[in-house]
């Protein structure tokens, strides 16, 4: 026969309820955090969960740079855009000037406008983002074209003239990882998109103004050129201004355009980049969440269960250990 | 006839003598009934039988007679309740550090965790490269970069002060150890000297079955119990602890006779101590080497002593040691030395000038400054760091240098904003540095570092796989070790409180069966009474016819 003494049940009872407290405890745990697994020993899949904490941690990261990146890009696309319009503005003016019926004095006027378009131009090409010049490369402390003078003339807007100013870093490309492995050009140096621009609405303006402009057709003008003498180079003048008109046709074609459809691919790049990585992360959530999540339902329905089982331990505890046999005697 | 008219007032007389002392025992047992370690007792009673005589035909007995009095135990139930006392000891030790160090590695919550903080760092390098120039964002790097710093050095600190409290209890448990080997050895004495007159001890055997039962739960040990009742105790090994009525007092030493000189560092730089037996003077020691033998043996001193680790006293490294401690600080001194030395190696950039032997930086800060060799990662010590003077952070140049722990002594290799190395010198031809301000090539490559598989080894551990990947296998790893002593502490517990239940099942004192008892002894009382007065009857009628 089995011996039951008193150390024995009292023995028995508490480490039930025991048992059943330290259930109820874990279960309410879960609830009130919401989350199942808060150590690495609570699951198998601990390792599994840091690395998806980590993939999404670093998600968020790459998000920021991102969306930094593509506004960069954003802001670029608008100079470019303003860049084209200029382009195509000065077009017009110079295919109106190139027209014969127009006087020498009639183009002086007209190279008003166009030294302004230049200058426009000039700023667009300085363009400052967020305190850096935009197009300065690496050297982004410093404006990539500085303002000089011609000899010719004496004085008014004729006389400025811009020049890019090469330095180390003006040629670089900067770029930034936007996912593991991947990175995303940021700028393009200046010379490359204003250049040729810059160029013709500086060759255009100084013919328009009177004054030749050397080296002959293309090439920064170096500011030599001497004025024209009308009415015997009346004609060179009107060549001059097409030689400027097929430069500004090449600005438009070789370097703004394509700049634009550039930026254009670079940014639809960040935005398929910053899709997938949302996607990636949201299934990473997914997946984190069934690992460590709790789950409601269920640790409700065995808080409950874990409840009942700590009542009864606690009253069969109070039942049994009330029970003695002097009680009968 | 008045023959066995006697003969039933000394048989009633017996009886009652016999019901009393049956009563005082079942009172002792009740009285004792919460009393650790008592076993109940019970009174041997048997039948007086007549002395034989010629006269006498009819032997009809004279009464009851007590015997010995015996301790109800089972000596079998009460060695598994000592192992599982032993095996729960270790257990209970190993879960309870392991759940500390566990936190670490949490995987909630609002204390950063070094994968986090790795991740914070790459992010805001590779942040910088949008506009290296940019002062906020450089200054994230920096802010970043300490927040790393701090995270690895606190994470490993945990780690070394949990090893180093661990040592100072391997004291506390042999001062423990060896006060109950003392009250053992006085126990056999008491045992042997009342056994060898007759009687039986037991009230010491009680005592010593307690006393038996702390030790085991301290360190595992082996027993044998001597034809003279002593009980002598050996370790696993076989060295006496107790023999008969003498103990030998175990020593805990920092500097073992043993040791060829130069003791192996600790993780937090001191040295484990050694858990020995002096045979020589406390002058001139001559040291045996316990320390294994306990570790590999159960008990919490077992338990403290695998997870501190052993070093044999040859090492040189606190990480050639074994243990669970040892083993995940490697882990976190593997990423210290890849960040101070492959990380800083990048953060150089490649050679400026290839005709000398010496690697010279192209990489600048903001004032176009080459960054020391140590740029980007450094380490607090005086003495000289590139031992090798070749310019690059190599791991030999740290275990030249003759830190053992780099973890305790990372710093951040730069202080401000600006000084961080963001660009790199475009050409290769020596001379002046020159870096654009809005270079951020260098901070790019820093940030590609991430992704690239690096090879982590310090110790026995080695690891090849990338930042991330050490982080969340370390993670796994102490997943592992935490719920494996869980399991065990658990499988452990269960079974030392079955056994518990079983010792008690047969020793314990059950007040139901001595209040059954009580009354069965007070109405054999009364009844014996009773024959007193049928005696005394029966005499009455005898004088009557008189």
């Amino acid at each position: 026969m089995r011996r039951v003494s008193e150390n024995q049940s009292v023995r028995m009872l508490v480490s039930n309820a025991q048992e059943n407290k330290r259930r109820l405890n874990d279960l309410s745990n879960q609830l009130t955090s919401g989350v199942r697994v808060n150590k690495p020993s609570d699951s198998v899949d601990a390792g599994s969960i840091a690395r998806y904490q980590t993939l999404i941690a670093k998600v968020d990261s790459y998000g920021t740079t991102i969306s930094q990146a593509k506004s960069f890009l954003e802001f670029q696309d608008s100079i470019i855009s303003q860049s084209t319009e200029i382009i195509t503005r000065a077009k017009e003016i110079a295919q109106q000037a190139a027209n014969e019926t127009l006087s020498s004095q009639s183009r002086a006027q007209l190279a008003e406008e166009v030294y302004q378009l230049r200058d426009q131009f000039a700023n667009l090409a300085n363009s400052n983002y967020q305190g850096r010049y935009v197009y300065g490369g690496s050297d982004d402390d410093d404006p990539p074209y500085d303002a000089a003078e011609y000899d010719e003339p004496a004085s008014g807007p004729a006389k400025v003239r811009y020049v890019f100013d090469a330095e180390a870093g003006t040629a670089d490309n900067k770029s930034v990882r936007v996912t593991d492995g991947i990175s995303v050009t940021l700028n393009t140096p200046a010379d490359q998109v204003f250049g040729t621009g810059l160029e013709a609405l500086e060759r255009l303006s100084r013919t328009l103004a009177g004054f030749k402009t050397t080296p002959d057709v293309s090439g920064t003008p170096d500011g030599t050129g001497a004025a024209y003498t009308f009415p015997d180079e009346y004609h060179a003048q009107t060549e001059d201004i097409r030689d400027a008109i097929n430069l500004l046709n090449t600005a438009r074609d070789i370097d703004l355009i394509p700049e634009r459809v550039s930026l254009g691919g670079r940014l639809r790049r960040l935005e398929t980049g910053q899709a997938l990585l949302e996607l990636s992360k949201n299934s990473a959530k997914e997946v984190l969440s069934r690992l460590q999540d709790a789950d409601e339902t269920e640790a409700a329905a065995n808080l409950q269960q874990a409840q009942t089982a700590l009542q009864a331990s606690y009253a069969v505890t109070a039942k049994v250990l009330r029970m003695t046999i002097l009680d009968y005697v | 006839m008045v023959q066995f008219t006697s003969k039933l007032l000394t048989s009633a007389v017996s009886s009652m003598t016999a019901q009393q002392a049956l009563l005082a025992n079942s009172s002792n047992n009740i009285a004792n009934v919460n009393t650790p370690g008592y076993t109940r007792r019970e009174i041997d009673i048997r039948n007086r039988s007549e002395p034989v005589s010629v006269d006498s035909v009819l032997r009809v007995g004279s009464g009851v007679q007590i015997g010995d009095i015996r301790r109800i135990t089972n000596e079998f139930l009460e060695t598994s309740l000592r192992s599982a006392g032993a095996k729960q000891g270790k257990a209970e030790v190993k879960n309870e550090y392991l759940s500390r160090i566990e936190n670490i590695f949490a995987l909630s919550g609002s204390q950063s965790s070094i994968g986090g903080a790795l991740n914070n760092f790459f992010s805001s390098v590779n942040q910088v490269s949008l506009d290296p120039s940019n002062l906020d964002l450089r200054l994230d790097v920096l802010q970043r970069g300490e927040e790393l710093v701090t995270t690895i050095k606190s994470a490993y600190e945990e780690i070394a002060n949990a090893q180093a409290e661990l040592d100072q209890r391997v004291s506390q448990e042999v001062d423990s150890i060896n006060s109950l080997t003392r009250e053992l050895a006085n126990l056999n004495n008491a045992v042997g000297l009342r056994e060898a007159a007759g009687v039986a001890a037991i009230d010491e055997r009680d005592q010593r079955d307690v006393v038996l039962g702390k030790l085991s739960a301290k360190i595992g040990v082996k027993t044998l119990e001597l034809p003279s009742g002593m009980v002598n105790v050996y370790l696993d090994n076989g060295f006496p602890l107790v023999s008969e009525g003498t103990s030998r007092q175990l020593t805990v030493t920092t500097s073992p006779s043993f040791a060829p000189g130069q003791m192996p560092p600790s993780l937090g730089g001191g040295i484990l101590s050694y858990v020995t037996y002096n045979f020589g003077t406390e002058a001139a020691p001559t040291h045996l080497d316990l320390t294994k033998v306990i570790k590999n043996g159960e008990g919490s001193l077992g338990g403290v002593l695998q997870l501190r680790g052993y070093a044999e006293v040859t090492n040189t490294s606190a990480f050639q040691a074994d243990g669970e401690l040892v083993q995940m600080a490697a882990r976190i001194e593997s990423l210290t030395r890849n960040l101070l030395t492959a990380v800083n190696t990048e953060y150089l950039g490649a050679d400026e000038n290839p005709a000398t032997t010496q690697h010279e930086a192209s990489s600048g800060d903001l004032n176009g400054n080459p960054p020391p060799v140590f740029g980007l990662f450094d380490f607090d010590y005086s003495g000289v760091k590139d031992v090798d003077g070749d310019g690059l952070p190599s791991l030999s140049d740290l275990t030249a240098s003759g830190v053992d722990s780099f973890s305790r002594f990372l710093t951040l290799g730069f202080s401000s904003a600006a000084q961080f190395a963001a660009g790199r010198d475009s050409n290769t031809t020596s001379g002046a540095l020159t870096i654009a301000p809005g270079d951020g090539s260098n901070a790019q490559a820093i940030a590609g570092l991430r992704t690239q598989v690096q090879s982590f080894a310090v110790g026995n551990f080695s690891f090849l796989g990338t930042f991330d990947e050490l982080y969340n296998s370390s993670v796994s790893t102490i997943g592992n070790l935490k719920s494996s002593a869980q399991i065990e502490y658990d499988v452990a517990k269960q079974s030392y409180s079955m056994t518990s239940v079983k010792r008690d099942e047969f020793s314990s004192v059950s007040l139901d069966e001595e209040f059954a008892n009580v009354i069965k002894f007070q109405k054999a009382f009364q009844a014996s009474a009773r024959m007193i007065k049928t005696a005394s009857d029966i005499l009455e009628t005898i004088v009557g016819l008189i």
